[in-house]
């Protein structure tokens, strides 16, 4: 199992927090300034276009992440009427997990593919994790605008130790054929 | 085995067939359908990009351009699996969320468009696909594996 990213959204839709455990390769300096040039090449679905971009900043990548979940969500719901809950989705390279609270807080992840459903885990991150460190944190405004307060030490930490407690139970399992499955921790990009 | 529905969007994203062979997800306007389609459309592009391959170093990442989209999508009432031919044709096929061997139905399913629909000289390509024998033939499969 390998996690490769870990996203919270507050009801505004902005991103309180990010994570990633996968290096980042240096972007350019002027990486910041090309946009993703929306129009062209994400509408226009032909294989032929380059699949793979770098270059996305993280602001991008979690603009991204929360606008095709909340397109999914919007969509399964429609199919499935209001009590149906979107899970997650699949792709020949990730798999994107998605728990949304009642307050309409959204946790997503992205693992490899051979996961399973990491509904229950998210809960967890949010109950055992979110509310005890950042909730209950006195020092902590209501609302987290630009992801003030929810990167506190306490949580990161217990983050931390979590999802490596997670990825180890599922190395221990015997249906895991996977070799490949230490977790990259080289770079820890927060956003705050 | 349960199979709610199929949807077949064309490669500029616009719904080319629908069909319900089972009833269980709501039902949808013909508008809202379109709107479904093609909200899918952009949903399964963007997905492509946001691959976390592209973070990795040149020689860990998979092959590029190897990239794919949304393959199957879990809620708790139902299972998505698209499918996308080497044409960008999406075959997205709506079964309960156990279901084993989509993979299977859906080839052949594919193989039953080939048939049937791009070997129809009255068909034009990317339109709505209007084909008796298409129609005649999902049910006979659908209802076989029932």
């Amino acid at each position: 199992m390998v996690v490769y990213s870990f996203y919270i959204f507050d009801r505004h839709t902005e991103c309180i927090y990010s994570r990633r455990w996968i290096p980042t390769r240096p972007l350019s300096a002027s990486s910041k300034t090309i946009r993703p040039q929306s129009g062209s090449s994400i509408t226009s679905n032909g294989d032929t276009g380059p699949a793979v971009r770098k270059g996305f900043s993280k602001e991008d990548d979690a603009k991204l992440i929360f606008g095709t979940v909340f397109s999914l969500r919007n969509m399964v719901r429609r199919l499935g009427g209001d009590e149906d809950h979107f899970i997650s989705y699949r792709t020949g390279e990730y798999k994107l997990h998605y728990y949304e609270t009642p307050t309409r807080m959204k946790f997503v992840m992205l693992t490899d593919t051979k996961t399973n459903n990491l509904r229950v885990v998210l809960h967890q991150i949010w109950a055992n994790l979110y509310v005890e460190f950042v909730v209950k944190n006195p020092l902590s405004p209501v609302e987290h605008p630009g992801g003030i307060g929810v990167a506190n030490e306490l949580f990161e930490m217990g983050l931390d130790s979590f999802i490596v407690r997670i990825i180890q139970s599922s190395n221990l399992s015997p249906f895991n054929t996977n070799d490949n499955t230490e977790i990259r921790f080289s770079s820890l990009n927060t956003l705050n | 085995m349960v199979v709610f529905a199929l949807l077949i969007i064309n490669k500029a994203g616009g719904l080319i067939y629908n069909r319900e062979f089972h009833s269980g997800l709501n039902k949808l306007s013909s508008n809202d359908l379109l709107i479904l389609a093609g909200t899918f459309h952009g949903v399964h592009a963007i997905t492509r990009s946001l691959t976390p391959h592209r973070w990795l170093p040149e020689s860990e990442s998979s092959p590029a351009g190897k990239a794919t989209g949304i393959e199957v999508l879990e809620s708790s009432t139902f299972r998505m699996q698209c499918f996308q031919t080497i044409t960008g044709t999406k075959f997205l096929l709506f079964t309960e969320p156990h279901q084993p061997n989509i993979d299977a139905i859906l080839r052949r399913i594919y193989e039953l468009y080939a048939d049937y629909v791009m070997k129809n000289p009255f068909y034009t390509v990317e339109m709505p696909i209007r084909c008796e024998k298409f129609d005649r033939g999902l049910d006979g499969f659908v209802k076989a594996k029932a």
